[in-house]
């Protein structure tokens, strides 16, 4: 039952935030086998031409869901410029998944408005890692 | 104590009539400024050195706008200030409240009344500021050793000179450090002479 849900958050030329989600556990930490793991990622990165694809199809930066693999779908949110947050969940609600992107949205912009984050570059603030990981936990669970 | 309320009142009413610019441009633009000069510099106790030097620059400044607004708002400080604990009042009521609409507390006083603290409990410089968890590039550390806030020192320092108190600041504890507020510290190293007499004296 307690499928994980894998967050990403994709620059233009490399993932900037990675984020394996265990919403029913009472600790965030990932505890997945290797494998499903890093079919998760495929699955999610070989979303990533699709993103382009609908991306020219909607006015709204809410992608809803581009890529349905199996029973898991990729929902995608595109920020203003062009950085790309990824969720691939087992078929959560597109209200659910929507809301949880706009609270994310809300902290990648805090953070960079960080004089020290330089933009398009690998995320590593522990504080910002709590905040998605404490949303993904109110949100998608 | 009644002084205590004076200084402020006269802050709050100071600190009305100033021109405003937006807190958050305001924090980026420090922001920048920190951060090209740790780019350029690259030793965050150089870069240290350079925001005091900067904030000396602002610190002349400031004080001679304080001193006209003030006495142009007849608050009461045509009254000079007696002693050291005066002047740690005026600094933080009056002068913090003036120019960054921020409460300053002062306290801390020492023995022999020649050292203070300065409490800041939100800081507007620092808003949406992280420091970036040590890199392994350059040793573990290297940005722990920066004080954000530094420009503050500088200004106390170069306003305090100019009305012939010779000071050494420091910042002591850093909310960016995980302090719970911010401390700067004070010390009167001298009073100085009135320097221009020299040049007026006949030979």
């Amino acid at each position: 039952m307690s499928t994980p849900v894998l967050f990403v958050i994709v620059g233009k030329n490399e993932p900037l935030f990675e984020a394996e989600i265990d919403t029913h556990s009472s600790i965030g930490a990932p505890g997945q086998n290797d494998l499903s793991t890093r079919q998760n990622y495929f699955v999610l990165h070989s979303a990533l031409d699709l993103v382009e694809k609908s991306a020219f199809t909607t006015n709204s930066m809410y992608l809803r869901v581009v890529d349905k693999v199996n029973h898991q779908q990729v929902s995608t949110f595109l920020t203003a410029a062009n950085v790309k947050f990824m969720l691939l969940h087992g078929g959560k609600g597109e209200e659910v998944v929507k809301n949880f992107f706009n609270e994310v949205y809300g902290y990648y912009v805090k953070l960079s408005m960080n004089p020290f984050y330089k933009y398009d570059t690998p995320i590593t603030s522990k504080a910002f890692e709590a905040r998605v990981r404490a949303a993904a936990r109110a949100y998608l669970s | 104590m009644s002084s205590k309320s004076q200084a402020a009142q006269a802050g709050q009413a100071l600190w009305s009539k100033m021109p405003k610019a937006n807190a958050e441009l305001f924090a980026l633009t420090y922001g920048s400024l920190v951060t090209e000069l740790v780019r350029d510099y690259e030793d965050p106790i150089e870069v240290n050195a350079q925001l005091d030097r900067i904030g000396h620059s602002i610190g002349v400044r400031c004080v001679d706008e304080f001193l006209s607004k003030a006495d142009v708002a007849g608050m009461g400080l045509a009254t000079q200030c007696q002693n050291l604990r005066d002047t740690a009042e005026v600094v933080s009521k009056i002068g913090f409240k003036m120019f960054l609409g921020i409460q300053a507390e002062v306290g801390g006083f020492s023995h022999d009344q020649r050292s203070f603290s300065i409490y800041l409990q939100d800081n507007p410089l620092s808003t949406f500021v992280e420091l970036p968890p040590g890199d392994e590039q350059s040793g573990g550390d290297d940005l722990r050793k920066l004080k954000y806030s530094n420009l503050y020192c500088g200004v106390i320092r170069g306003a305090l000179e100019q009305v012939n108190l010779k000071v050494e600041c420091s910042i002591v504890r850093d909310t960016l450090k995980g302090d719970e507020l911010n401390e700067i510290r004070v010390n009167l190293k001298e009073v100085l002479a009135d320097g221009a007499g020299d040049d007026y004296k006949e030979e």
